[in-house]
C-alpha cells in the first residue's frame, strides 16, 4: 500500500488541470437529452480531442495517450473537480471502444476508435427491445444476410442519444430458428442508413434523450460485424462489464456531487431537515469508499487482474449513492425543490440530477437483476426457480 | 499510488485465517461458552504464531510489523470471533505503548506473558480488564466478553481511541463477512416449498446488499489503517469513517443474517449469535456511532478536510 502519487502523477494532474481551467466552458452547457444541448456536448468532444483528451487510456495510435488506470483516475478527478460536462460520447468510448479493443479486428479498430476518441463520431447503444428489457436474450430484431449484406428488420428502443447520434452499435438475430442466447450478432450501423427510423421518446424531465428505431430492410455490410456471426451474446456481455465495471461512472463524478451538497447542506443548515445532516456526511462517506474502491480495483487491473461480477457490486453503489444524495438535496431545497429554475434564473440542477439519478437503478442492468446476480455468481445461491 | 495490499501481507493474514478456521471453529466457541470463556491454550497459539509480537518493533523482541498488518489481522479475529484479548493487548496497546515510549512491558507482551486493558474514557467498561481493575464486573450481552465497570484513572487519548476504532472496525469487517457466509450457506441448504430458500429472490436480494456494504466498508478500513500507520494529519477522520461503515455493515448482515435463518436464527442452537453479538458490542466499543459521524461531521461539513475530486487521498 502506497498511498502517495508520484512526481509524474502529479505533474499529470497539474496538466489536466491547467487545461480543464482554460477550456471547461464556463456556464454550465444545456442538457445532453435535447438538440441545442446535444450540439453543444458534441462541441465539447471536439475541444477535448483537440486537447489529446479524447480517452487518455486508448493507444496513441487510436487517438488517446497510452495512459494507465490511476492516471485515468487523476484525469477525471481533475476532469469533475472543474465541473466538466457529461460525456456525449460516453457509450461510444466507454463501451463500444473497449470492445471493439478486445473483439475487433485491426481494420475495425483503425476505422472506428480514432474518429471515436476524436468525437467525430457519436454512438448509440442499441440492446433494448420493447420486448427485451433486462431479458436480453428475448430480443427479436433480425438481420438475415444477403451476399456480403446483413438486411436487418425489426425494432430497437430506449437508445440514449439515437435521436441525434451518428452510429449506433446493437444485437441482432441472425439465425432465425436461435433461441435465447444463441445466433445473435453485434452489428455497427449507420444510423443514417436508408430503412432506419427515428422516433424521439421524451423522457421524464421531458426532452427527448433516448429514441426508438425501427428497421426496414436496413442494409448493413458484413464487415461491420463484430467477432462473428453467433457471437454477439458473448460480446454483448463483455460490453456490459465495461458498463457496470470501472470506466462508465468514476469517482469524480460522485465526489463532486458530495461536494456540492456539503456547500448546499451549509448554505441551508438553519432550515435543513435534521436527518439531512447524516446523509450529507453519507454522502461524502460512500463517495469516498467508492472512490477508494475503484483505486483498488484499478490496481488490481493494472497488476494483471480482472474484474468480473463485482462490477454488479458497483453498479448498485453509486446508483443508489446517486439516488441517495439528489433525494437529500431536493430535501434540503424544501418548497425550492420544485422549481426547473430558482428565482434568480439559475437551473436548478438538483432537480435535473434527481430526475436522472432515478433511472441509475434501471439502466446498465437493473439492481434488481445486478442483485441476482451477486447472489448467484458471487454469493453462490441457486438460480432462479431452481429446485 | 497503489491502493493494494503486498503479496506478504495477504499471505500473513492467509495464514492467520487458515489457523483459526482450523483451530477455532464455533465448536470452540460453544465450549468456551460452556467452560469459562478463556482458555490459555488459545492464546498460546496466537503467541507460538507470533500475534503478540506482531506489532512490538524489533528491538524490543518484535516483528516490527505495521497497522495494515495487524487490521488485517484483526479482520481474520472477527471472522473466527476470537475470545481472547490478542486485539486490544497486541494490536491497541501495544502501538500506543510505542508510540508514547512506554517500552518496558514489549517484551512480554510479545513473548505472551503479558496481557494490556487500557481503559478509556469513551468506553464504560474495560474488557479483559479485571486482574488490572478489580472492581464491578459488567455482564455483556456477548457471553465470550469479560468486562469489568470503568475505573476512575481512563486515558482520554484521542490516539488510542483511534487505535481501538480501527481495530474494532476491522473485526467488524471480518465478523460481517462471516455473518454473510453464514447466512449464504445455510439458505442453500435450508429448503422450504421443495426449494432452497436461496432461490427465493426476497433473500437473494438482502444478501447481496449485505455483499455491497461489506464490499465498500473495507475500502474504508483500508484506507483508515494506511493513515494511522503514517499517522497523517487527518488519520482520525478515516479512522472513524471506518468504523461507522463497518458497524452499519455489521449490523446490516447481522438483522439479515438472523432472518435468513428463520426461527433457528433466533435459538442459541445456531452459532449465529455468537457473531451478531460481538457486532452489537464492537458497534458501541471504542466510540459509539454519533461519536465517529460528530468527528466525520466536524471535518466534512465543519471544513477542516478539504473535499472533493481532487482529494480523494486528502
Ligand atoms: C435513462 C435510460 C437510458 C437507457 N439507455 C439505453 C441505451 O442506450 N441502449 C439500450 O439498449 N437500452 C437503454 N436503456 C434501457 C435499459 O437497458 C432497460 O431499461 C433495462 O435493461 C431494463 O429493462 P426494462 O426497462 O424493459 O425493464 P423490465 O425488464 O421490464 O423490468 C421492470 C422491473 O422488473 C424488474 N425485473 C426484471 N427482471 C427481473 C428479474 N429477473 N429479477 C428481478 N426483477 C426483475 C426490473 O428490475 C424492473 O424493476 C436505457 C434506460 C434508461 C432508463
Amino acid at each position: 500500500m502506497h498511498l502517495e502519487y508520484t512526481p509524474e502523477q502529479q505533474a499529470f494532474r497539474a496538466e489536466v488541470r491547467a487545461w480543464m481551467e482554460a477550456h471547461v466552458p464556463k456556464e454550465p452547457l444545456v442538457t445532453l437529452e435535447c438538440r441545442e444541448g446535444y450540439d453543444q456536448h458534441v462541441e465539447w468532444e471536439r475541444t477535448l480531442a483537440s486537447g489529446n483528451w479524447g480517452m487518455v487510456t486508448w493507444p496513441e495510435a487510436y487517438g488517446g495517450r497510452g495512459l494507465d488506470l490511476i492516471q485515468w483516475l487523476i484525469f477525471e478527478e481533475e476532469y469533475f473537480r472543474a465541473g466538466g460536462p457529461n460525456r456525449a460520447n460516453q457509450n461510444g468510448i466507454f463501451l463500444l471502444g473497449p470492445t471493439i479493443m478486445e473483439f475487433g479486428t485491426e481494420e475495425q479498430k483503425a476505422r472506428f476508435l480514432p474518429p471515436m476518441a476524436r468525437g467525430e463520431v457519436i454512438w448509440a447503444q442499441a440492446w433494448s427491445e420493447p420486448g427485451a428489457g433486462s431479458d436480453m436474450a428475448a430480443i427479436q430484431s433480425k438481420a438475415v444476410r444477403d451476399g456480403d449484406h446483413y438486411v436487418i428488420t425489426g425494432q430497437k428502443t430506449w437508445s440514449s442519444r439515437a435521436a441525434f447520434a451518428d452510429w449506433g452499435f446493437g444485437i441482432f438475430r441472425t439465425d432465425p430458428d436461435s433461441k435465447r442466447h444463441k445466433g445473435l450478432t453485434f452489428i455497427l450501423f449507420d444510423l443514417n442508413s436508408p430503412g432506419i427510423t427515428r422516433r424521439p421518446i421524451r423522457q421524464l424531465h421531458g426532452d427527448t434523450g433516448f429514441a426508438e428505431l425501427f428497421f426496414d430492410e436496413v442494409r448493413v455490410p458484413v464487415e461491420n460485424c463484430l467477432a462473428g456471426e453467433g457471437e454477439g451474446w458473448n460480446v454483448a456481455m463483455a460490453t456490459a462489464g465495461f458498463e457496470r465495471g470501472l470506466m462508465l461512472r468514476s469517482p469524480g463524478r460522485f465526489q463532486a456531487t458530495a461536494k456540492r451538497l456539503v456547500e448546499l447542506y451549509r448554505a441551508h443548515e438553519a432550515e435543513a431537515p435534521p436527518a439531512a445532516r447524516e446523509a450529507v456526511v453519507q454522502a461524502w462517506m460512500q463517495a469516498q469508499a467508492y472512490a477508494w474502491n475503484t483505486y483498488a480495483v484499478a490496481a488490481r487491473i493494472m497488476a494483471g487482474g480482472k474484474i468480473g461480477a463485482e462490477a454488479s457490486l458497483n453498479k448498485i453503489f453509486w446508483s443508489e449513492l446517486d439516488r441517495a444524495m439528489h433525494r437529500t438535496a431536493m430535501q434540503i431545497l424544501g418548497a425550492h425543490a420544485e422549481l426547473k429554475r430558482f428565482g434568480n434564473g439559475q437551473i436548478n440542477q438538483w432537480l435535473e440530477g434527481y430526475i436522472f439519478s432515478l433511472s441509475g437503478p434501471i439502466y446498465a442492468g437493473s439492481n434488481e437483476v445486478q442483485r441476482n446476480i451477486i447472489a448467484e455468481r458471487l454469493l453462490g445461491l441457486p438460480r432462479v426457480g431452481a429446485g | 499510488m497503489d491502493f493494494r495490499f503486498t503479496d506478504d501481507q495477504l499471505t500473513l493474514a492467509e495464514t492467520v485465517r487458515d489457523y483459526l478456521a482450523g483451530t477455532h471453529g464455533p465448536e470452540v466457541l460453544r465450549r468456551l461458552d460452556s467452560e469459562g470463556n478463556r482458555d490459555p491454550a488459545i492464546w498460546q497459539g496466537l503467541v507460538d504464531m507470533g500475534l503478540t509480537a506482531l506489532l512490538v518493533p524489533e528491538e524490543h523482541g518484535g516483528l516490527g510489523l505495521g497497522l495494515v498488518e495487524a487490521a488485517l489481522i484483526a479482520t481474520e479475529c472477527g471472522r473466527a470471533c476470537l475470545a481472547e484479548p490478542l486485539v486490544d493487548t497486541a494490536f491497541v496497546a501495544v502501538p500506543w505503548l510505542v508510540r508514547r515510549g512506554e517500552t518496558a512491558e514489549l517484551g512480554a507482551i510479545a513473548a505472551g506473558t503479558r496481557k494490556v486493558a487500557l481503559p478509556h474514557v469513551l468506553n464504560p467498561w474495560v474488557a479483559d480488564g479485571a486482574d488490572e481493575f478489580p472492581g464491578q464486573l459488567l455482564q455483556s450481552v456477548d457471553p465470550l466478553r469479560n468486562l469489568v465497570m470503568f475505573p476512575a484513572s481512563g486515558s482520554a487519548d484521542p490516539h488510542l481511541l483511534d487505535l481501538g476504532a480501527l481495530m474494532s472496525a476491522a473485526q467488524l469487517v471480518g465478523l460481517a463477512e462471516a455473518m454473510l457466509h453464514q447466512a449464504t450457506e445455510y439458505a442453500k441448504v435450508r429448503t422450504q416449498f421443495g426449494q432452497p430458500v436461496g432461490a427465493f429472490q426476497g433473500l437473494k436480494h438482502q444478501l447481496a446488499s449485505c455483499a455491497v456494504a461489506v464490499e465498500f466498508a473495507k475500502p474504508a478500513l483500508w484506507r483508515a489503517a494506511g493513515a494511522l500507520e503514517c499517522l497523517s494529519s487527518n488519520a482520525s477522520v478515516h479512522v472513524s469513517h471506518a468504523k461507522v461503515m463497518a458497524t452499519d455493515a455489521a449490523i446490516q448482515t447481522a438483522e439479515t443474517a438472523i432472518q435468513v435463518h428463520g426461527a433457528m436464527g433466533y435459538t442459541y442452537e445456531v452459532d449465529l449469535h455468537f457473531w451478531m453479538k460481538r457486532a452489537w458490542a464492537l458497534a458501541g466499543a471504542w466510540g459509539d456511532r454519533a461519536c465517529h459521524l460528530k468527528r466525520i461531521d466536524q471535518a466534512v461539513i465543519g471544513g477542516t478536510l478539504p473535499i472533493g475530486p481532487e482529494h480523494t487521498f486528502a
